[in-house]
């Protein structure tokens, strides 16, 4: 037995936050993809598609991304460090100021502030805020781990500093703007200059939001969900350092054949390719961890989430650099296709591997089991469904609508000349994509039912206990 | 890899923040200093007040989520984008020298409307594009684009046009004192939908893209391809897939506000009828023909100039023809029944 506490209700604030973002943001996402099959259904001039698109982007990449790294990094952390966080009312101040920047970023986004650029559209004011919040993180983080207790840092770790520095970087960069009043500025950048430096940040948003701390993640919960030490850890430092290095040359695959000059292009498409490396190195990590036992897919419940989360970021890290490609690029590019993909690993892989993170942890906090492990399979099979469903729907519309645009005849005019021909196919498949993301949502919803339930049921065991009646709890 | 890195963890961030730092100095910093990122094409000017108010209505209602403004350098999207007029073949797409005062680029990453790049020369017509903004199902009955009528209400704010000017000045936009302190006056009584079309068509106009014109249209060239019914058919066909509908309907009887009829007893301004060579050059150039055809009119017109083969375009004249027989037949008829 532990002879200190560790700071659980903030990790517990954190995953709620998260999960109460996540459910605005996809119910957000529902609306936004119903407006673009009825025009109808814009609201101008606070709910129009692009007013809140924004809102689904951040909502989810910040509120239940972020707010669940936060959370489950400092999970990580202390029991990787062996003691609570060195600073936790810094701790709880970070939570509030998360909810309340959260909530700011939501409201002023339906006001039609934004910075125009992806991921970054929040005004300055904001990001100084997101700074703030960034360097709360990281002093919990680094005060936590210089004062461990435990000499050796696991995989986990590395991935959660890098995310630290990265972020740090890449934020404030891309965010470097002048005022032209409290809710307006602009881009210090120019033209090309401006571009390349957003898909700088943009594609490392990706790369350190939705893949390093999900990695962290997955190098911590899986063995512990399933008991199975990691396979390889000389995989897992290979793995690491390139990755690391290799994803910030890969920004201007996001600008193929636009004016950016022809050799950022190609340097950027080549690293793209060689990303596949360091991807598959955590992905055979994975494969070979549960491969030493395959039966945990059977007798552990949360084995299956994990092994489809990295199955999906595996088809995800091969699928964006074959996009990069020139010639793969030229008929996907702007297309549905994209979207298809950035859903993949969304609802695949980030989805699956911080539901079952969460799974595993709330059940800890109070010394029980989940609620209902039938209900997790449910929640599992309809997210499962719903993405594969999302997904494969938009590929298709992708190569669909690319290909009536690039259509020409023998004579070289073009065989579908008015766009609106070529968007009016798309609806059906809309349709479709609305109807996956509605299964997809209801998975959530029940995954949502699924934690509070076993919140609940963890709280009566709280008191039961503290009124002294007999209580099955067994230490975290 | 030496083990002594995973037990210090200072040494280990910085390691890390040096790893990440090769790729951000190779491919942001080190760009940012070349000269191929800092082109500029000739005679490039920052928007005037009114053309940055409206890119500032652009930003704010997010247009940049469904419109790129990037036309590539493939085959198809110079000829739908119709780049293909360009001066100089390079400048068939975008040119990274248009982007010079770019703050941010609006370049986006979706098409879900078209390409805007270079909508300047596409649609010039300020009275379509303001009527598909607030309505654009009116003219694009199958668009799913949202109706943007609010906007006609907002007056421009002058004053954080002239505050934009000088936050733009400072990051190296050219804007004058004259300039900064004309803003107010410039937009004055102007609506934020005044203000978004003139940035919309403003789009692509710093290059010279303009279809060549013709020093003279001759007005006695017949249409060598006569009335026939395939012929009219055809033409039928052309005027919807070429796009002609979205501005002058489906029947080519205008739109009111938007564009013209084409087949009343009134053309470029003027009652009675005119010469097919004429409604030919008007398909081919655009507004931009009426001087060579000896009738300037007002100056400006919105009438694009389009890339259809010369016999297609006989077709349409053939089209627009029976169509002008049809219609006058009619009033002809009910002029009797009076």
């Amino acid at each position: 037995m532990n002879e200190y506490r560790y700071d659980n209700q903030t990790v517990q604030g954190f995953i709620l936050s998260a999960i109460f973002w996540g459910v605005v943001g996809i119910v957000v996402g529902l609306l936004i993809s119903v407006q673009l099959w009825a025009p109808a259904a814009n609201f101008a001039p606070y709910l129009t598609y692009g007013r809140l698109r924004p809102v689904h982007t951040n909502g989810l990449a910040f509120g239940l991304g972020v707010g669940a790294i936060f959370g489950l990094s400092f999970w990580i952390v202390m029991r990787l460090c062996k003691r609570p966080l060195r600073f936790p009312k810094l701790a709880r101040v970070q939570l509030w100021l998360f909810n309340v920047g959260i909530a700011a970023a939501a409201v002023t986004l339906l006001l039609g502030y934004t910075q125009s650029n992806e991921y970054a559209e929040l005004e300055w004011p904001l990001d100084v805020a997101i700074v703030v919040l960034w360097v709360m993180f990281a002093v919990n983080v680094f005060g936590t781990i210089l004062k461990r207790r435990e000499e050796q840092m696991y995989v986990s770790l590395w991935y959660i500093i890098a995310t630290v520095v990265a972020v740090a970087v890449l934020y404030i960069v891309n965010n470097l703007s002048v005022p032209a009043g409290l809710w307006k500025s602009y881009h210090v950048f120019a033209g090309v200059n401006s571009a390349n430096v957003q898909w700088w940040y943009g594609h490392n948003a990706v790369g350190f939001v939705f893949t390093t701390p999900i990695l962290a993640m997955f190098y911590y919960f899986l063995p512990k969900a399933t008991g199975l030490p990691i396979f390889s850890h000389r995989l897992s430092i290979v793995a690491f350092w390139s990755l690391v290095f290799a994803y910030l040359w890969t920004g201007a695959h996001h600008l193929v054949y636009s004016p950016l000059p022809d050799w950022l292009q190609t340097l950027g498409i080549v690293f793209t390719v060689f990303l596949i490396a360091p991807s598959w190195g955590s992905v055979v990590n994975g494969y070979y961890t549960v491969g030493q036992d395959w039966s945990k897919m059977r007798s552990s419940y949360l084995t299956k989430f994990f092994v489809l989360g990295i199955t999906f970021y595996g088809l995800q890290t091969v699928q964006g650099p074959t996009q990069a490609l020139r010639v793969v690029s030229q008929l996907i590019h702007y297309t549905d296709w994209v979207p298809g993909h950035v859903h993949m690993g969304t609802m695949g892989w980030v989805t699956m591997v911080v539901t079952a993170s969460i799974y595993y942890v709330i059940p800890k906090i109070y010394g029980t089991e989940i609620f209902s492990e039938k209900l997790a399979n449910v929640h599992f099979w309809l997210v499962l469904v719903g993405q594969l469903l999302f997904s494969i729907t938009m590929w298709i519309t992708g190569i669909r609508q690319g290909w009536m645009w690039k259509a020409t005849d023998v004579e070289g005019k073009l065989v579908y000349r008015n766009f609106i021909d070529t968007i009016a196919g798309n609806y059906p498949y809309w349709h479709t994509r609305t109807f996956a993301g509605l299964v997809f949502a209801a998975g959530m919803l029940v995954f949502v039912y699924n934690v509070l339930m076993t919140i609940r049921k963890g709280r009566a065991l709280e008191r039961s206990e503290a009124s002294g009646a007999p209580a099955t709890v067994t230490a975290a | 890899m030496s083990g002594a890195i995973y037990k210090k963890p200072i040494l280990f961030a910085v390691m890390a923040l040096a790893v990440v730092l090769v790729g951000t100095v190779a491919t942001m910093a080190y760009p940012l200093l070349r000269a191929d990122m800092h082109v500029k094409v000739e005679g490039l000017k920052p928007l005037p007040a009114l053309e940055l108010a409206g890119r500032d209505i652009y930003q704010r209602e997010g247009c940049v989520g469904c419109h790129t403004q990037t036309v590539r350098p493939l085959k198809s999207e110079v000829v739908r984008y119709k780049g293909k007029n360009a001066k100089e073949p390079t400048a068939r797409y975008s040119l990274a020298g248009e982007f010079a005062y770019d703050h941010p680029f609006l370049w986006g990453s979706k098409r879900t409307g078209p390409d805007l790049a270079f909508e300047g020369w596409i649609k010039p017509s300020v009275d379509w594009q303001k009527a598909h903004l607030e309505n654009p199902q009116k003219l694009v009955a199958r668009s799913n684009m949202p109706a943007y009528a609010f906007i006609s209400k907002e007056p421009v704010d002058g004053e954080a046009v002239a505050a934009s000017m000088r936050a733009l000045r400072r990051v190296g936009v050219p804007y004058t004192d004259a300039d900064v302190a004309g803003a107010a006056d410039a937009v004055k009584g102007k609506t934020n939908m005044d203000a978004l079309v003139a940035y919309v068509v403003s789009l692509g106009k710093a290059v010279d893209r303009a279809k060549k014109l013709p020093a003279r249209v001759d007005l006695a060239e017949a249409n060598p391809l006569g009335q026939t019914p395939e012929v009219v058919e055809r033409g039928h066909k052309l005027f919807e897939t070429n796009g002609c509908t979205a501005c002058h309907g489906d029947d080519a009887r205008g739109q009111e506000g938007v564009a013209p009829s084409l087949v009343d007893d009134e053309f470029l301004g003027v009652k009675g009828d005119l010469p097919d060579a004429a409604y030919a050059a008007m398909i081919q150039f655009g507004s931009d023909v009426k001087p060579a055809l000896g009738r300037p009119g007002v100056a400006v017109g919105g009438m694009p100039s389009n890339d259809i083969d010369e016999d297609d375009v006989w077709a349409v004249v053939s089209w627009l023809r029976s169509q002008k027989a049809h219609e006058a037949g009619e009033h002809h008829q009910a002029a009797e029944h009076k």
